[in-house]
């Protein structure tokens, strides 16, 4: 009884925190996803509208074309980083000369805020000045304007985004790694096991959990992509890179539009909710016992 | 000697008891394993994905949203009790 008083007294802090700066406003959005509110207008009032900002949604081409690229960029993006983060941290795990250095200069992509590397980026990538169309235009040709090519635009996204976030992917499979205990693998080296046979059946499966971890939180971090992308691209050309994050922020910033605003709000996070989900269910759910 | 053997059993076997019960999980149609918050929240995931999708397509046809929600509720009852 004592401890499980001493735990809720040890939790109220973050759950009291949790509730001011999650809750609550989470509440709030979705009250103001039922209201038309521009809070700029000559009527500032917020005007109950019941579930119109959600009939308006499932017919905006805008908010769906950026549904879909959204889903394009995740896609590629945190598959991308899953596959060279276990490749990266199964290089790590061996020696090799320089390994410290090289592990250090991996992660610094990590501590750089989204809104500097987007600015770097878009330094690299502008066509007078940036390092990469040169190189590219001087070794193999190819005249590179991410300001009028969208598969340019969308392709340098995707590879800022795996620039960026590959490291967290790398670090937190290191660890999964190193807590792999030794015995399943030497007892499949001696039955004989190959290393893909060996990959597929005792790697994969031991550290499930903690690549579900990773895709959880690169999933709900590629789907509100925002700084990156607004500095590098702005969302364009066209609406190549207009990712539902863009989208939102064009709505509740330029246009004022709050209420039709947190309505994409809320659908967003519906969606994020349910794809982690469907990926749980996939991945780590118990099947049922019918039989 | 035999009571020295048997007195971490003994405690153990105590601490078990004491423990909070766990939720007994159903065993439904769902394919998964689920409790009734489980069962509950994919009622409402459900519940919106019809409401969408009944705006989009049928709701254009005359089709009150009402209809929608009278469905996801009798969804959500059976999921909830037989899930």
């Amino acid at each position: 009884m004592q401890s499980k008083r001493l735990g809720w007294i040890l939790l109220a802090p973050t759950l009291v925190i949790l509730f001011f700066f999650g809750v609550l406003p989470f509440i709030y959005v979705v009250y103001v996803s039922f209201h038309q509110w521009n809070p700029f207008a000559v009527n500032p009032e917020m005007v109950f509208n019941g579930a119109d900002n959600f009939r308006q949604i499932v017919f905006d081409p805008a908010f769906l074309k950026s549904v879909g690229v959204t889903v394009m960029f995740v896609i590629f993006a945190v598959l991308s980083e899953l596959i060279l983060g276990y490749v990266l941290a199964q290089a790590f795990m061996r020696d090799f000369p320089g390994k410290a250095i090289f592990r250090t200069i991996h992660t610094l992509p990590l501590i750089m805020a989204p809104i500097i590397v987007g600015s770097v980026w878009k330094l690299m990538t502008t066509p007078s000045i940036g390092i990469i169309p040169h190189f590219l235009d001087e070794w193999f040709g190819i005249t590179m304007n991410i300001g009028t090519s969208a598969p340019a635009a969308f392709a340098t996204v995707v590879i800022m985004d795996i620039w960026h976030w590959t490291p967290l992917v790398t670090l937190t499979l290191i660890a999964a790694l190193v807590s792999l205990p030794p015995d399943p693998f030497e007892q499949a080296q001696i039955d004989g096991a190959n290393k893909r046979q060996i990959f597929w059946h005792i790697t994969l499966p031991m550290i499930a959990p903690a690549v579900v971890a990773t895709v959880f939180i690169r999933l709900m971090d590629a789907l509100r992509t925002v700084d990156e992308v607004w500095m590098l691209t702005g969302g364009g050309p066209g609406s190549a890179t207009r990712f539902v994050g863009v989208h939102i922020f064009k709505e509740v910033f330029p246009k004022t539009n709050y209420g039709y605003g947190s309505t994409i709000s809320v659908i967003v996070l519906y969606l994020t909710i349910v794809a982690c989900w469907l990926l749980y269910v996939t991945m780590l759910a118990p099947r049922s016992k019918k039989d | 000697m035999s009571d020295q053997h048997e007195a971490p059993l003994a405690s153990a076997l105590h601490e078990e008891e004491s423990a909070p019960p766990i939720p007994e999980n159903s065993a439904g149609f769902l394919p998964i394993e689920t409790n009734w918050f489980d069962r509950l929240f994919i009622s409402v995931v459900i519940w919106i994905a019809l409401s969408l999708f009944w705006f989009r397509f049928l709701e254009p046809a005359g089709l009150s949203i009402w209809i929608s929600n009278a469905i996801a509720l009798v969804v959500a009852f059976i999921i909830i009790r037989k899930g």
